[in-house]
């Protein structure tokens, strides 16, 4: 399986994927400092910690959907292209082994984007000099809710991208959650737990109240973190079945 | 060249690349209307207020990755078995091929907008709007399409280029972001992704003036001829890569 990782490593080594998640991840950093600094100009209460861990979740519910549905359509469409998925299954290597490292790599990619969000953070924190120590618990749960999203999103667009060779459809499912994520905020709750792009602000350490104009922290949701977990599964499980057994 | 639009046609013959076009313009107009309506008693404005809701997305965020994604589309059959080599031997000239394939994109996305419009009006009927239509939007659809064609130049240009059918869609993301940073730093004019914000109304209902008018479709005419003759350029005198 190591060997089998290695390789999907090996195979985008020239791609540089990892130049093109900090590229897009540096628009959204300097969209949410702009934002956050006019936030603070306009009321100096918003100068928290809090503030900047809400902005980049809401964020990522736009970002992270289309970021996800490009890296995983670039090393999936890969062998689409060069016709090696075939080549690949005929080796001595199971196809839910293959599926699995694929699975590995992308996620292994977007997860060193969210650390890098969360450096973002931490340096944005320091250079408007926010009050309070560096909130660890919240940046570990801002990690954490990430991550977990993103796992449902990337078996989602894994499966998608597999199973349909014209990656339009992919980055068209990628977009759609992309817009599902930014105006989930819009919609009641019961209906926007459907949709796992709304999760990357459900399950966000922080929320915003309009009606008091303040931040505060989200407890946490034992339900909603179970929803993702079901649904990473679920994707996971359908894709690589469907994936294993289509005919190439 | 009429010959190599009907070939770019017969590309996309079977593609269900229309299926993606009519998805983005009606999943826009459901969330916008479902936004209006449960805030009818902040939008007052009638059809005006139901054009911010539901072209907000769309055309701000949207219409410019659906153009990225036609735009990919586009070029994916060259970039795949070794079919540059094929196009380029072909008996039609370089811009022959650029401009059709411009030509089509730009079908593609008027009939996003006509569809948009029309779903627009009959959103707009079913909610039993007070007032006629307002012919105007028309104007600002057909607008925003021009503006859209400015933006399909530039990405058919990185499409061509970039063998990735991803990342030309990651870069209109980014484009996308920086187009609405401009357009809020009043510098919307100079630059493609802003010029469909104001083409097609979507933050300031107010009408443009004369000049503003004037400015708009030289600007846009400007980069069409810009893009397109740097890709056409570019196809001309650099070797293509073909795997």
């Amino acid at each position: 399986m190591i060997k089998i990782l290695g390789l999907e490593y090996f195979k985008i080594r020239r791609k540089k994927i990892w130049i093109m998640i900090i590229l897009f991840l540096v628009v959204e950093m300097l969209w949410a400092f702009m934002s956050i600094s006019r936030s603070i100009a306009s009321n100096p209460d918003h100068a928290v910690w809090e503030s900047i861990i809400f902005s980049i979740s809401s964020m990522n519910g736009f970002f992270m959907p289309i970021i996800s549905a490009v890296v995983v359509s670039r090393i999936c469409d890969m062998e689409h292209k060069g016709t090696t998925w075939k080549m690949l299954v005929a080796t001595n290597v199971g196809r839910g082994h293959l599926y699995a490292a694929k699975y590995i790599c992308i996620n292994s990619l977007l997860l060193y984007g969210i650390f890098v969000q969360a450096l973002f953070i931490i340096v944005f924190g320091v250079i408007k000099d926010f009050p309070g120590t560096l909130p660890i618990d919240l940046l570990i749960r801002f990690i954490g809710g990430t991550l977990l999203t993103t796992l449902a999103v990337t078996a989602l667009q894994q499966w998608i991208s597999f199973a349909i060779k014209n990656q339009a459809f992919a980055l068209c499912l990628g977009m759609l959650g992309g817009f599902i994520g930014m105006t989930a905020g819009l919609f009641p709750a019961a209906f926007r737990h459907i949709f796992i792009w709304s999760y990357y602000l459900d399950l966000s350490p922080v929320t915003y109240l309009y009606a008091a104009n303040t931040y505060t922290v989200q407890p946490e949701s034992f339900g909603i973190v179970l929803g993702a977990l079901i649904m990473t599964v679920l994707f996971y499980i359908a894709g690589n079945i469907h994936v294993s057994r289509q005919e190439i | 060249m009429k010959r190599s639009i009907s070939a770019e046609w017969l590309k996309l013959r079977h593609s269900r690349i229309g299926l993606v076009i009519a998805v983005l313009p009606i999943i826009s107009l459901l969330i916008g209307c479902a936004n209006y309506y449960f805030n009818q008693g902040a939008l007052q404005n009638g059809w005006y207020s139901l054009w911010t809701q539901v072209s907000l997305f769309y055309g701000v965020f949207f219409l410019p990755i659906l153009i990225a994604i036609c735009c990919s589309y586009i070029c994916r059959l060259e970039h795949l078995n070794r079919n540059w080599n094929m196009v380029m031997t072909s008996p039609v000239s370089v811009a022959s091929v650029f401009l059709a394939k411009l030509i089509v994109v730009s079908i593609l996305i008027l009939f996003a907008q006509a569809l948009f419009m029309g779903l627009y009006w009959l959103a707009g009927t079913l909610f039993s709007l007070p007032g006629p239509f307002p012919v105007e939007t028309i104007g600002w659809t057909i607008r925003g399409w021009y503006a859209c064609m400015s933006i399909s130049a530039l990405q058919l240009g990185l499409s061509l280029r970039i063998r990735s059918f991803a990342t030309p869609i990651g870069i209109s993301l980014c484009a996308v972001f920086i187009g609405l940073g401009m357009y809020i730093a009043k510098l919307g004019m100079f630059f493609p992704f802003s010029l469909l914000n104001i083409g097609m109304r979507v933050m300031s209902q107010d009408k443009l003036t004369d000049m503003q008018n004037f400015l708009f479709w030289m600007i846009n005419l400007a980069f069409i001829i810009i893009f397109a003759s740097m890709s056409i350029r570019r196809l001309k005198n650099n070797d293509i890569v073909s795997s």
